[in-house]
């Protein structure tokens, strides 16, 4: 059975120094489906435009705090109304406040925006940079990221946090792609 | 606890007793939050609502009801039920969520008017009571009942409850009341104001909604049960400042001015909404009392249904909460099921030390403690044992029950770190279930927070 080993001072500043790893040619890490700022970086590696990527360069977490460093934690379930205003955009390790990728069917539960698409926000903020950066940005393979359903087959199983439930779900009197819709226009779920 | 606080009855909260009644306070807050949690936990907010159908259709069908017929009952049934279900779990949630705000809230209060707040090894022993409320009434480790309701909305009750010696010495009879004295004094004298480190807005320690507050009706729209505006953490600094974090207490716990219970008998009145049973100035977030008579009045009138169709449902609680004990000991549980218990309490416990040591420490040390201690604690470690050990089932006494937390204080001994006993207690955990090995480089990453006891209580 994997045991653990008391340290002082874990992962916060001191203690030991990390085991060095191995380098590797770097790609930018983002946090979901067309959030790819450069060609290519993408976690199939073939995209061919800025904003067209199929899905995160980032650690696949689940939940808040668990994403690894600056602009890797996705957001929306957690965390106080700027942390969820800024989805794929949190400045530190452990500082995201939902998990990555980020399925279509995720809203905020905080602030104004209350009800609206996570995915939504962080597709804007995106775009945003990349027009500051003066750069062209493609369609994303679904306009408004991937549906949970279809991050389940691909990731073999797809959660992200939460005691409520399945975000895309039916009672017997709703259509869950009609649910996902209303998000997608813009509309508070 | 302190039990019994105003010895003498309703003697006046002066500056001499100040700091005793604020930590009295601290630990009426601190009770709350196990015996809400526990109730919380005894809930599946999810239940199988094809196997909730199913089981409707039958017991439709064999009374003779045409099945087409009855399969439009059992969708329509069994999706109230799932609304309710989780509807419950979300309020109770939400208040929880409330209820560590007030506990950080009156912390402040002390640190500010007294020094240190004493939070590690404050929780109660079950059963127990409410730290100085008259008249005493049993406070609980329980699983969601009505009975269990009403002893929640005896805890929030804006009213004072009636008691045949209330012509005896008198404590507090309504929470509001007790802060109430708190705030006389502080009205009337002239306070010195600390300047130690506290837990305050604007550093997103504080979050009035999140997923687990959340549920869905039944189109599966989101229903958020806290709002933004309800209250807040808040730097005690001042008169102005101290007042203001009590109302906030005060007013999402009781309402600004609900009529509480029925009486005689602790009746809960299940007539529609008024402003009073509001806590928000918008009117949209129900106070903590009505939030509990809203899950109690709702089980009524659905539970109604099912006992209209008299197909045996009796309490439709058996659907989807869990049958965990009253009050469990961890005496009580098998030698296999002892270490994941002590773990879970150790945890449980280490957020308190974790939450003190927030009162030591200020600057990005203590911004590091609370979002990577206490928060990962709660949702990432907390959360996630009490849901797995639940999975575990006991006997006793003849009875097949379901492990839950028994939120006991650990006693981090004095020979090491209380993190170092927690992986030591995790690796003994893990060697008789495996299951919660996911949860080892969470504890791991939690700060290193020693466990110091205060050094400037009264």
């Amino acid at each position: 059975m994997a045991t653990i080993k008391y340290s002082p001072e874990g992962n916060l500043c001191g203690g030991p120094k990390p085991t060095p790893t191995p380098a590797k040619v770097p790609v930018e890490l983002h946090v979901c489906m067309g959030l790819n700022a450069c060609k290519g970086h993408d976690r199939l590696g073939t995209n061919n435009c800025a904003g067209t990527g199929i899905c995160a360069t980032a650690e696949r977490h689940n939940c808040q705090t668990l994403n690894n460093c600056k602009g890797q934690g996705g957001c929306g379930l957690y965390g106080d109304i700027e942390a969820q205003s800024n989805p794929g955009n949190n400045e530190c390790a452990w500082q995201g406040s939902c998990a990555v990728p980020i399925q279509a069917e995720r809203f905020r539960t905080l602030g104004p925006e209350r009800g609206k698409s996570v995915w939504l926000q962080a597709r804007k903020l995106f775009e945003e940079r990349m027009k500051k950066a003066n750069r062209n940005v493609g369609p994303s393979p679904y306009k408004c990221g991937p549906p949970q359903a279809l991050l389940v087959r691909w990731l073999d199983g797809y959660d992200s946090c939460g005691n409520s439930g399945d975000k895309s779900c039916s009672f017997g009197f709703n259509n869950p792609e009609d649910n996902a819709k209303r998000l997608c226009e813009g509309k508070r779920e | 606890m302190t039990q019994d606080f105003f010895a003498k009855g309703a003697d006046p909260v002066t500056p001499d007793n100040l700091g005793e009644a604020i930590q009295q306070a601290i630990e009426i807050e601190i009770a709350t939050i196990p015996t809400y949690l526990y109730t919380y936990y005894s809930i599946n907010r999810s239940p199988d609502q094809e196997a909730i159908k199913t089981s409707i259709i039958e017991k439709l069908v064999a009374k003779g009801r045409p099945p087409i017929e009855a399969e439009e009952e059992a969708i329509d049934l069994s999706a109230e039920l799932m609304v309710f279900a989780n509807k419950a779990g979300a309020l109770i949630m939400s208040v929880a969520i409330e209820e560590m705000l007030h506990m950080a809230l009156s912390s402040n209060l002390k640190q500010a008017l007294a020094g240190m707040p004493d939070l590690v090894g404050k929780s109660p022993v079950f059963p127990a009571t409410l730290a100085g409320h008259q008249p005493p009434f049993p406070i609980n480790l329980a699983k969601l009942s009505q009975d269990q309701l009403i002893t929640f909305l005896k805890i929030e009750s804006p009213t004072d409850l009636p008691d045949p010696r209330m012509l005896k010495t008198i404590n507090y009879t309504t929470i509001g009341k007790f802060y109430q004295m708190i705030i006389d004094c502080i009205e009337k004298n002239d306070l010195k104001y600390l300047d130690g480190p506290q837990l305050i807005e604007g550093k997103a320690f504080y979050a009035q909604n999140n997923i687990d507050t959340v549920y869905y009706d039944k189109k599966h729209r989101p229903h958020f049960t806290n709002m933004d505006d309800s209250g807040d953490l808040c730097h005690v600094h001042d008169k102005a400042s101290a007042i203001k974090a009590i109302k906030c207490i005060v007013d999402q716990g009781e309402g600004f001015d609900d009529k509480g219970l029925i009486q005689p008998g602790d009746r809960v009145n299940c007539t529609a909404l008024v402003p009073g049973d509001f806590d928000d100035p918008e009117k949209k977030e129900l106070s903590h009392f009505e939030k509990f008579v809203q899950i109690y009045c709702t089980y009524n009138s659905l539970n109604d249904r099912f006992k209209n169709l008299d197909i045996g449902v009796t309490d439709m609680y058996d659907y989807f909460v869990v049958n965990v004990a009253d009050n469990p000991k961890i005496e009580h549980y098998p030698a296999h099921v002892v270490p994941v218990a002590n773990l879970l309490n150790a945890i449980y416990t280490y957020i308190f030390v974790m939450i003190e040591d927030c009162y030591r420490q200020s600057g990005n040390t203590q911004w590091e403690i609370f979002m990577f201690g206490i928060h990962k604690s709660m949702i990432f470690i907390l959360n996630s044992i009490c849901g797995d050990i639940m999975s575990l089932k006991y006997t006793r006494e003849g009875k097949e029950y379901v492990v839950a937390p028994t939120f006991n204080d650990y006693k981090f001994d004095d020979k090491s770190r209380p993190k170092a006993q927690m992986i030591d207690l995790f690796n003994k955990a893990v060697a008789v279930f495996p299951k919660i090995q996911y949860l080892g480089q969470r504890i791991h990453d939690l700060p290193d927070v020693p466990n110091v006891s205060s050094i400037n209580s009264f």
